[in-house]
């Protein structure tokens, strides 16, 4: 029977949240096609393969020395090998940093269409249709391969986690791997700061709807200030310098789950949602109201910014 | 060093957005910019050019309103471009467009290093410069933070972000594609005298024939578009009503007294 084959992902040897979502993915797909969902674990050595193996019936496993950290010219190799050695329809992969480097060089080497970034896929008259976020989350958009095989990737958290639990096998695939373009020399921490925003209870964030450094100041720092809270931002107040990197929150970011989260002026892109969704109370302030914010907000102002929130503050006393 | 950065035009999400007819966005209602990510890489490039030497080539896809960014990049210092002006790749995918883009960068000939950015702001896809790189058979790296070019103008490190500020520093050789995340630099403004220079800078128009593209629209494309929606969520925000001033109250009443936060 044709399969539905997950490619793992491991960062120092852990296994990512991404590959257990997938495997969810793998199933539900596979169910949809008269499939089976399997998986391939591309590693130095096969204790990743058996761990996988808990969470879905077939595990391919390409054990090579070079794999121990990820790399682009190396996964398409092994993907390429995998695929042409069993029955695979389709290959899912994290629209994670390292899904996104080599996932469209995968579908090339095995002749696949691919459809990147997706956050669902639904099975209709035998087609996988995939729905993908555009614009920012505005649109989102329905797309599905011409081509024999496919290539998917899914953002972080379009599936739950695939519950531990089942018995799969092992099958090693056996490749001759060149080397590498590329070379590692060493992998650093960039976000060192004096802050954990972290653990904080209550955090205020502002987007580039805050429009300049003293304005971000003036409006959110003084705002977090008055709360007892910290401040933190999103990513393009962090790339223009207005604050520290260490209070940037999402995907490349912290990951925070205060009580109360203030977004302002924050569109709510996929990538900011990641590092708060888990925030018990979330407040948006937009002067958009279609802006993604308010699809995961407790509670939206649809305003400016600047005269709502000295407004709260006058109301906070 | 000869650098190609490849720019696209999208749409400012701060647009009002109209869809029509399940397939399209009413263009009429859209402000139109250089997609962020690319901005980024237009700098990157301009920065190399500055300390080696050598020309920053803009390639850009895309009907003629793209040549204002096309210009904004020239202004910007970029010498001179490709606007690769064909509605038969336009209608294509990732996969028709970057073929397009390969055609046009092959066209120049001894080009070390070809950037873009990380993902286009209007598809989120993050594919076309992957694409590029292996149709190319140039080695690649990801969401770049960091670009330093060895004395002999060959060797790269490449800072390649990770999840959690984590950066993977690796060694590759030109000729490469690097895709480039915002952050790694700010880019400049365009200066008065830049416009006006960016004006007369050479920008050569090339349709699908002129530059052998084999695979274009529908047909050359390896993905089938369905359709487009506004998202429909099963949450949406309480949305408290009222001038700025009411609502706020309100607001701070709420987080309060109901969801007894503060
Ligand atoms: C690999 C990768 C990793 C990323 N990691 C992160 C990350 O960790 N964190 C992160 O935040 N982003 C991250 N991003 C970027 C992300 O995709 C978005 O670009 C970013 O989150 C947008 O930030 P923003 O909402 O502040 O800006 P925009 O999307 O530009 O939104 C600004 C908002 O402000 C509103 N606004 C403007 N003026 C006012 C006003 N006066 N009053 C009220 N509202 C106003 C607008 O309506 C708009 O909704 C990442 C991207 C990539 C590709």
């Amino acid at each position: 029977m044709a399969r539905i084959l997950v490619i793992a992902e491991q960062r120092n040897g852990k296994l990512s949240e991404a590959t257990l979502e997938l495997c969810k993915a793998a199933k539900e797909i596979a169910s949809g096609l008269g499939a089976t969902p399997a998986a391939a674990v591309f590693y130095k050595d096969d204790s990743i393969a058996k761990e996988v193996a808990n969470y879905i019936p077939e595990v391919f496993a390409v054990v090579d020395a070079k794999l121990a950290s990820y790399d682009a010219d190396l996964f398409v190799q092994a993907v390429k090998a995998v695929v042409e050695a069993q029955d695979v329809k389709g290959v899912l992969i994290p629209h994670s940093y390292d899904g996104v480097d080599y996932a469209g060089k995968a579908a090339l080497a095995i002749g696949a269409g691919i459809v990147s970034n997706c956050n669902k896929a639904a099975v209709e008259g035998g087609t996988v249709v995939f729905t993908r976020n555009t614009y920012n989350g505005k649109i989102q958009e329905q797309r599905s391969v011409k081509t024999d095989k496919f290539v998917a990737t899914f953002e972080k958290g379009a599936y739950d986690k695939e519950a531990a639990g089942g018995a799969g096998s092992v099958t090693a695939v056996s490749v001759s791997l060149t080397d590498s373009r590329r070379k590692i020399k060493e992998v650093i921490a960039t976000m060192a700061g004096s802050v954990d925003i972290s653990q904080a209870k209550i955090i205020v964030s502002g987007g580039r709807g805050t429009k300049e450094k003293d304005k971000y100041n003036d409006v959110i720092v003084n705002l977090a200030k008055k709360l007892g809270g910290e401040y933190g931002a999103s990513r393009p107040v962090v790339d223009a310098g207005w604050t520290d990197a260490a209070r940037q929150v999402g995907q490349s970011g912290k990951t925070v789950v205060p009580v109360l989260y203030v977004a302002a002026g924050i569109s709510g892109a996929i990538q900011h949602v990641a590092g708060m969704k888990g925030s018990q109370c979330i407040v948006a302030i937009n002067k958009d109201p279609e802006a993604p914010i308010f699809n995961i907000a407790t509670y939206g102002i649809v305003g400016d910014l600047f005269e709502v929130i000295p407004a709260m503050m006058e109301a906070l006393g | 060093m000869k650098i190609v950065v490849l720019v696209k035009e999208v749409p400012d999400m701060e647009s009002k957005f109209k869809i029509v007819g399940d397939a399209k966005i009413d263009e009429s209602q859209i402000a139109f910019k250089m997609n962020d990510f690319d901005e980024y890489a237009v700098e990157a490039a301009l920065q190399l050019k500055e300390k080696f030497g050598g020309e920053v080539v803009i390639v850009s896809s895309g009907p003629d309103r793209v040549t204002k960014e096309v210009r904004q990049a020239f202004a910007m210092g970029a010498d001179w471009g490709i606007h690769v002006s064909d509605p038969q790749i336009d209608e294509g995918d990732n996969f028709v467009v970057a073929g397009a883009l390969v055609k046009a960068i092959e066209s120049l000939g001894g080009v070390d290093l070809v950037m873009t950015g990380v993902q286009a702001e209007d598809d989120q896809a993050a594919l076309t410069g992957v694409f590029v790189a292996d149709m190319l058979n140039f080695s690649h790296c990801t969401n770049v933070v960091k670009i330093e070019v060895g004395a002999d103008q060959k060797s790269l490190t490449i800072n390649r972000e990770l999840e959690g500020g984590l950066n993977e520093v690796l060694e590759m050789a030109t000729p490469a594609v690097l895709t480039i995340q915002s952050g790694i630099n700010q880019p400049r403004y365009p200066t008065l005298p830049g416009i006006m220079k960016a004006k007369k800078k050479r920008l050569d128009l090339k349709k699908a024939a002129d530059l052998g593209v084999g695979a274009i629209g529908e047909a050359g494309s390896k993905t089938k578009f369905h359709k487009i929606f506004f998202p429909v969520s099963e949450h949406k925000a309480e949305i408290i009503q009222g001038d700025a001033k009411a609502a706020a109250k309100t607001l701070v009443d709420k987080l309060r007294n109901e969801a007894k936060v503060i």
